[in-house]
């Protein structure tokens, strides 16, 4: 994902909020501190579907929020 | 190689703190800087010791350690090391192991940053093990033995201090296991009724070699009532076949740790180590209904479609995914009891010989004390 981002390519990474610590040091490691981190509530792991889907709809505002970041 | 004194005057290189005892510890801990116990300070000349017996330039990275990617080279690891309780002799083995760890089948991130309690178990072979005094008998995975326990809580402290592994930051294991604190073994080649491992993977016997596993701790297997092979691996068997391992999913291999006397009466029963892996294989198993319902669903049916989607739910499910992907060795002493060790799958084992800077194959640790 770092590669996509540095090559200038729209690219973002779903991360649990327990998990976004490493998920911010790993940016920061691999030259992309700016790789958008998308926040979803933890776990990922063992879910039903309502509750990925609700997941999915925390994510999709900031998924939109990078792609219009990077039209405009 | 820059020398010693110079990578000293780098900025950072060293802090200075109360010399007394108790106030490096607390100053460390607070640090983040120990596994929690006590450790030795690694003063500059406690460092310049313990290269004694390292043959590299002591500013060249052996290996890049995630999740931070820190440059291992030989005067950091040496630090750790002095704090771990090495002796000098030890280190050459310290830095092989951090090597092999770096070979990307390990998946050395993976395993660093995974919610999942692994850690890396290092099984020595050859004369070297043996010469240094690394543990293959009683205990052996267990406390009392200075080079296992020093040796693993140096690469543990390397991949702490080094790598960033910090719990809840970097290492994210939901609880971990007491094994992180080391995980250190021989095989006990002169008790073992069958090749050594680094034999088996086609080193030479001189050859003197460290495997790292990506591992759980260790779970007993005790069987004082079978008298034949068989016997003794249904045993084995029952204990590998548990619905909660990583290996029952992601593959990887899993090590069977045989204690000398159970190996003893496989082997008298004519099979060889292939056989034990093949028998294990076909045996070490459970039948789809053994999972939950969802577990069956989400894990097999779907993300294993082709061998499960319309499985009955007497479909046997391995423990791994070869048979030759089990490790087989002999370590422990006396006493009817075996240990198996699942790891964290999505890993394969590597295995590195220790030699010299010419390429030569190491007999003796002597060999590499610097002039």
């Amino acid at each position: 994902m770092a590669q996509l981002r540095r090559r200038g390519l729209i690219a973002a990474v779903v991360c649990s909020d327990t998990f976004m610590k490493l998920g911010t040091a790993q940016a920061k490691v691999f030259g992309v501190p700016d790789l958008p981190l998308l926040k979803i509530p933890h776990p990922l792991g063992g879910l039903n579907i309502e509750k990925v889907r609700e997941r999915a709809a925390a994510a999709l505002p900031q998924l939109l929020k990078v792609v219009k970041e990077k039209q405009s | 190689m820059s020398s010693l004194a110079a990578m000293l005057k780098a900025p950072g290189a060293l802090i200075e703190c109360d010399d007394d005892p108790e106030a490096v510890y607390e100053f460390l801990c607070s640090k983040g800087w120990s596994d929690g116990l006590p450790v030795i300070p690694p003063t500059p000349e406690r460092v310049e010791r313990m290269l004694a017996y390292c043959d590299r330039d002591f500013d060249q990275s052996v290996a890049k350690i995630p999740p931070r990617y820190g440059a291992a080279t030989p005067i950091r690891v040496a630090a750790n090391a002095v704090m771990a309780g090495c002796k000098p002799e030890y280190f050459p083995l310290v830095l092989l192991a951090l090597e092999a760890m770096a070979e990307e089948q390990y998946n050395l991130y993976g395993t660093q940053a995974t919610t999942h309690p692994c850690t890396p178990m290092l099984i020595f072979n050859g004369p070297v093990a043996k010469e240094v005094g690394i543990n293959a008998g009683s205990n052996v995975m267990g406390n009392y033995f200075r080079a296992n326990a020093a040796i693993g809580r140096a690469v543990r402290l390397a991949l702490v201090n080094i790598g960033a592994a910090i719990p809840g930051t970097g290492d994210m294991a939901t609880a971990g296991t007491p094994a992180k604190f080391t995980f250190c073994v021989a095989e006990n080649e002169d008790n073992s009724p069958w090749d050594p491992l680094h034999v088996e993977l086609g080193f030479p016997r001189e050859a003197s070699t460290v495997t790292v596993v990506a591992a759980e701790g260790p779970h007993n297997v005790n069987d004082h009532e079978s008298l034949t092979a068989e016997g003794i691996l249904t045993m084995v068997a029952g204990t590998m076949a548990t619905t909660g391992s990583n290996n029952a999913y992601y593959a990887g291999q899993p090590v069977l740790a045989f204690g000398p006397e159970h190996a003893a009466t496989v082997a008298g029963g004519g099979m060889s180590k292939a056989d034990v892996k093949r028998w294990l294989f076909d045996h070490a198993t459970l039948p789809l209904s053994k999972f939950s319902k969802e577990g069956i669903e989400r894990r097999f049916r779907r993300k294993q479609a082709g061998q499960f989607a319309d499985a009955p739910l007497n479909t046997p499910v391995h423990m791994w995914a070869k048979p030759e992907d089990l490790i087989v060795i002999i370590t422990g002493g006396a006493g009817k009891h075996s240990q198996y060790v699942p790891t964290f799958g999505n890993t394969r084992a590597a295995t590195r010989a220790l030699k010299r800077a010419d390429g030569q194959l190491v007999k003796s640790i002597q060999e590499l004390k610097r002039a």
